[in-house]
C-alpha cells in the first residue's frame, strides 16, 4: 500500500494521510528505505535529512490525531536541489568549495512554503556544479543517472531532481532554471517540469548563478502535483528583490478547465532547426493532439539564445571570480574554464545583450496578442550517454554541456512561463519533452494544456523500472 | 573589439594576467575553446542593429 502510494502522486499521498489510510511516518520511512536501496544507482541524493523528515511526519500525524486540518501536501515527501538552503547544512550548490561554508541558518523560502503546506523534506539533490551545466554530471559527487537508462544523462543542472522523481524516490523535487535546468532534466527523464515566470516565485535562500535569469520551480510526475507545489510556493517575499509585485494566482482551481478556446501554435524557424527528428516528432504528437496546426515565428530567437549565453557567462564569472582566483583547482574543470572565459568578455557585448532582451520581449508580447500557447521542443535530442562530450546537430559537432539547452534558453531569456511535458514513443526506452509556453504570468494556461494532454494519455511520466 | 578581430589566445593571456588568474595549459586551452564559442554567439547578437534610445533590461519584469 505504502509502496504503491510512493509510485503515485503527492496529491494521493496527502489524501491517504488525511483519511488515515496511511500515516505520514509510514510514508517517510518507506521513502527513506527506497533511497537507501536505490540512491547508489541513481546518484540523486547528496544529503538525506532523515531525522528532520521523521519529526515532521510525526508532527503531521499528531495534528491529524488532534483533528486539525492538514495542508494540501500533508505527508508528501519532497527533496530540493542542493543549492537551496536547508537549515543546518552547508549549501553546496554542486561544488566542492561551498562545503566549507557555515551551515545555513534558515530554510530557503520555496522549501519552507512546501513544508508549510504539509510537505516532508527528505533531503538535498545532486546537481551540476554551480548550476552551470545541462548534463547532470558532477565532478565531486558523481553523475546523477537517468532512471530510464542508467548509462544515460539525466540532464542538468537539476539532475538529481530528475533522477529522484523519475526513480520514484519522491513525487516532487525543487530545481532551479537559469537557461533550462528544470526543463532539460524534465525532458530527458520523462517528467513534468514548471519554470514559472521570471520574478514569480521567491528565490530567497537559493544559491545564485545569474541574477538576471535565475528561476526556481518544481519537477513532478503529474501535472496536478506541479500545480499543487506551485500554488504552495506563491506569495510575496521581500527577501527576493527580483520578485515581482504580482497577486498570487493559484493554478489548481482551473487546472481541469481544458483547452477549449485556447489559441495554440507551434514555434517554427529557429525551433524547427538544429534538432534530431525525435524532438520534432514529439512536438508533432502534442500539436496533433491539441489540433494546433498554426506555425508562428518568434523573430530573434537565435540572437536571444546568444544573448542569454553571453549574459550567463559574464554574470556567472563575476559571481565566482574570487573563487576562480584562489581555488581554481577545486572547480570542476568543465565549469571553471567556462567561467574564466566569461570573465574575459567585452562589456559592450553584455550591454547589447541586455538591450536586446527588451527588444525580444516586445516581439514575444506581440505574438501573444494572437496566440495563448506556443509549443517547441525542450531538448534537441533524447538523453545523451553519460560522459558524452559532443553531439552533432545540423551537421555540426557541438559541446553537449553548452548546447543541450539551445531551445530552452531563448524562452527563459525573457522569463516566459513554461511547462515541459514528456512524450514517449513506442519502442524507445527514453522520453523527450515538449515546451508548453505561455505569456508572462499565465502559468495557469500552460498547466491547463499539460493537464489536458496528460488526461488524454498523450504525455505521461511513469516511475522508471531500474535497469 | 568585434568578432571579426577576435583573437581568443591573445585575449586569454592578457585577461588572465589582468584578472590575476593562474591557469594550467589545459585550463588555458579550454578557456580558449569557450572564448571561441562566446565569439560565435556574440557575432549573432551583434548582427542585430539596436537604436540608441532602446532601453536595456537589467532589472526585468516580463
Amino acid at each position: 500500500m505504502t509502496a504503491a502510494l510512493l509510485d503515485g502522486s503527492a496529491r494521493a499521498i496527502a489524501e491517504a494521510v488525511r483519511t488515515g489510510a496511511a500515516s505520514a511516518r509510514e510514508i517517510a520511512q518507506e521513502t527513506l528505505s527506497r533511497i537507501k536501496t536505490q540512491n547508489t544507482a541513481l546518484g540523486a541524493f547528496t544529503d538525506v535529512t532523515a531525522v528532520r523528515a521523521l519529526a515532521k511526519a510525526d508532527a503531521i500525524d499528531a495534528a491529524r490525531a488532534r483533528k486539525e486540518s492538514l495542508g494540501p501536501l500533508a505527508g508528501a515527501p519532497f527533496a530540493v536541489k542542493n543549492l537551496f538552503d536547508i537549515e543546518g547544512l552547508p549549501t553546496r550548490a554542486g561544488s566542492k568549495i561551498n562545503r566549507d561554508r557555515p551551515p545555513a541558518r534558515a530554510d530557503a523560502t520555496a522549501l519552507a512554503r512546501l513544508e508549510a503546506a504539509g510537505g516532508v523534506l527528505i533531503g538535498s539533490l545532486n546537481m551540476g556544479e554551480y548550476a552551470y551545466d545541462f548534463t547532470g554530471q558532477n565532478a565531486h559527487d558523481g553523475p546523477s543517472r537517468n532512471p530510464h537508462d542508467l548509462e544515460h544523462m539525466t540532464g542538468g543542472s537539476s539532475g538529481g531532481s530528475g533522477a529522484a522523481v523519475a526513480g520514484g524516490l519522491v513525487p516532487i523535487a525543487l530545481g532551479s532554471d537559469t537557461n533550462g535546468s528544470i526543463r532539460v532534466p524534465s525532458s530527458l527523464c520523462g517528467l513534468f517540469g514548471l519554470k514559472p515566470t521570471y520574478g514569480r516565485l521567491s528565490r530567497a535562500g537559493a544559491f545564485p548563478f545569474v541574477a538576471s535569469l535565475d528561476h526556481v520551480g518544481p519537477i513532478a510526475r503529474s501535472v496536478g502535483d506541479l500545480a499543487l507545489a506551485y500554488d504552495a510556493m506563491l506569495g510575496r517575499d521581500e527577501a527576493d528583490p527580483a520578485q515581482a509585485d504580482m497577486p498570487a494566482a493559484p493554478a489548481s482551481p482551473t487546472l481541469s478547465d481544458g483547452v477549449k478556446g485556447l489559441r495554440i501554435a507551434r514555434l517554427g524557424g529557429y525551433f524547427a532547426r538544429s534538432a534530431e527528428s525525435s524532438a520534432i516528432a514529439a512536438v508533432d504528437v502534442v500539436a496533433r493532439a491539441l489540433k494546433a496546426d498554426r506555425v508562428v515565428e518568434l523573430a530573434g530567437s537565435e540572437q536571444a539564445r546568444s544573448a542569454a549565453y553571453l549574459i550567463t557567462m559574464v554574470e556567472g564569472a563575476a559571481l565566482h571570480l574570487e573563487r576562480l582566483r584562489t581555488r581554481l583547482r577545486d572547480f570542476d574543470p568543465d565549469v571553471g574554464d567556462r567561467l574564466i572565459a566569461g570573465a574575459m568578455l567585452p562589456g559592450a557585448w553584455i550591454a547589447q545583450a541586455q538591450k536586446f532582451r527588451r527588444r525580444f520581449r516586445t516581439e514575444a508580447l506581440a505574438l501573444f496578442r494572437n496566440v495563448d500557447i506556443l509549443l517547441a521542443p525542450a531538448t534537441p535530442c533524447r538523453a545523451p550517454r553519460l560522459g558524452q562530450k559532443t553531439f552533432v546537430l545540423d551537421g555540426r559537432e557541438m559541446l553537449v554541456r553548452a548546447h543541450l539547452g539551445l531551445f530552452t534558453q531563448p524562452i527563459s531569456f525573457i522569463g516566459l512561463p513554461v511547462v515541459v511535458a514528456p512524450v514517449w514513443t513506442e519502442g524507445e526506452r527514453l522520453p523527450i519533452g515538449v515546451q508548453i509556453i505561455a505569456a508572462p504570468w499565465r502559468e495557469d494556461l500552460a498547466l491547463r494544456v499539460a493537464r489536458a494532454l496528460e488526461q488524454d494519455g498523450v504525455v505521461r511520466a511513469p516511475v522508471a523500472r531500474l535497469s | 573589439m568585434t568578432p571579426d578581430s577576435f583573437d581568443p589566445e591573445a585575449l586569454a593571456d592578457a585577461m588572465a594576467q589582468l584578472l590575476g588568474l593562474t591557469q594550467t595549459p589545459e585550463s588555458r586551452a579550454q578557456t580558449i575553446v569557450h572564448l571561441r564559442i562566446a565569439a560565435e554567439q556574440a557575432e549573432k547578437l551583434l548582427s542585430i542593429s539596436l537604436d540608441d534610445q532602446e532601453e536595456p533590461a537589467p532589472v526585468f519584469t516580463p
